[in-house]
């Protein structure tokens, strides 16, 4: 990811009211986690598998935070029972950034079925969830998002594209 | 030592104190020794240390104590990492050890051979690890970490078996309605939107 594109993410973040936010690093997500780590006005937890994010974000959210969580499809196809549990049985919000390996563009093979799988997970769990790659969508879509997370009481997608990645 | 006798033992200690409790028994024994909005009972198997974390690190003024059992943190031990990493002095992480997945019939875990969770705190970074076998020792370990206003990681070794107490009535969604509520209220934060309705609006002329 290019640095441009993580200071994007990490201003639209601030600007739509997030304040907390879990993360797992990967190659693509390094400029990202980086920059959130650096920046004031958001607690950033890094953390060892994408499901104790899930749950961190979780009870951030009941203690008045606005969490989100940023990990690669991998992590959040790990994270499925965290997020049936935690989150969207009892009606919890968190904001998932999800990076997209496996998707067009991609060239290694050994994401393909990771990466073929990740949109039908999301589906059959009934995340609504957006795909981003170019700049100026980040921020509208970031926005829009964390509105529907919040407004009803549900975890949100936004899937990163390779566009945005690379 | 008993599970529900640590938690009676403790209970008087408590007042605003936010809890998150583990799947299984400890939840309604815990409900039924203090019934409060402020008791949050998980409903999975793993993420209570994590659930407990997200809490402290949002109101690090509010005392956070986890009641977490053996099956549930071995599934997340790198929890303990991230804790110990972020240090929250309001979180007191009890594990009630009982040596087996007590819910789901009675089979060992890891703990019944090698594991020592007491000993993988430490490795983690928890400062302030006390491993306790009797009800005296716990009692006053709970007392000391509370005094300290610390992270403390308590492991009370425990035998299997449940308090005779009724089942907690409360469901996931109302208990996240009730505690979700009661934070609103007692730190002055709005948590859940709301939108007026259109009828609010000026009409157009």
């Amino acid at each position: 990811m290019k640095r441009e594109v993580a200071a994007e993410i990490v201003d639209s973040l601030k600007d739509a009211g997030v304040d907390f936010v879990a993360t797992l690093t990967e190659a693509n997500l390094h400029d990202l986690v980086m920059a959130l780590g650096e920046d004031k006005a958001i607690h950033h937890v890094p953390v060892t598998r994408e499901e104790e994010g899930i749950g961190i974000c979780a009870g951030a959210y009941l203690g008045g935070k606005k969490p989100a969580m940023v990990m690669m499809n991998a992590g959040f196809l790990l994270s499925t029972n965290a997020l049936a549990t935690v989150c969207i049985h009892p009606g919890i919000p968190v904001l998932l950034l999800i990076g997209h390996s496996g998707g067009v563009g991609e060239e290694n093979a050994g994401h393909a079925t990771v990466g073929a799988v990740t949109e039908p997970v999301l589906q059959a769990m009934h995340i609504v969830y957006e795909k981003v790659g170019r700049f100026e969508d980040i921020r509208p879509t970031i926005r829009d998002s964390q509105m529907l997370a919040r407004s009803s009481r549900r975890p949100t997608a936004i899937v990163l594209n390779k566009e945005a990645l690379r | 030592m008993k599970r529900y006798d640590c938690l009676r033992a403790i209970a008087p200690h408590f007042s605003e104190d936010l809890v998150v409790t583990n799947l299984g028994a400890v939840r309604h024994e815990w409900q039924a020794l203090r019934p409060h909005h402020g008791n949050y009972h998980l409903q999975n198997l793993g993420l209570t240390s994590s659930m407990a974390l997200g809490l402290a690190l949002a109101l690090p003024h509010r005392q956070v104590v986890a009641f977490d059992g053996d099956g549930s943190l071995l599934l997340n031990l790198g929890s303990l990492a991230t804790i110990a990493n972020q240090h929250p002095k309001n979180l007191i992480h009890i594990v009630f050890d009982n040596e087996c997945y007590e819910s789901s019939r009675g089979a060992p875990t890891a703990t019944a051979g090698q594991a020592d969770l007491a000993a993988v705190a430490r490795g983690c970074g928890f400062a302030n690890v006390v491993r306790t076998t009797t009800l005296a020792e716990f009692v006053d370990a709970f007392v000391r970490a509370r005094k300290a206003k610390d992270l403390y990681f308590i492991l009370a070794k425990v035998e299997p078996g449940a308090g005779d107490v009724p089942a907690a009535a409360l469901d996931s969604q109302e208990n996240k309605y009730l505690f979700v509520r009661y934070i609103e209220k007692s730190e002055n934060v709005k948590i859940l939107t709301s939108t007026l309705s259109r009828a609010s609006e000026p009409r157009p002329k």
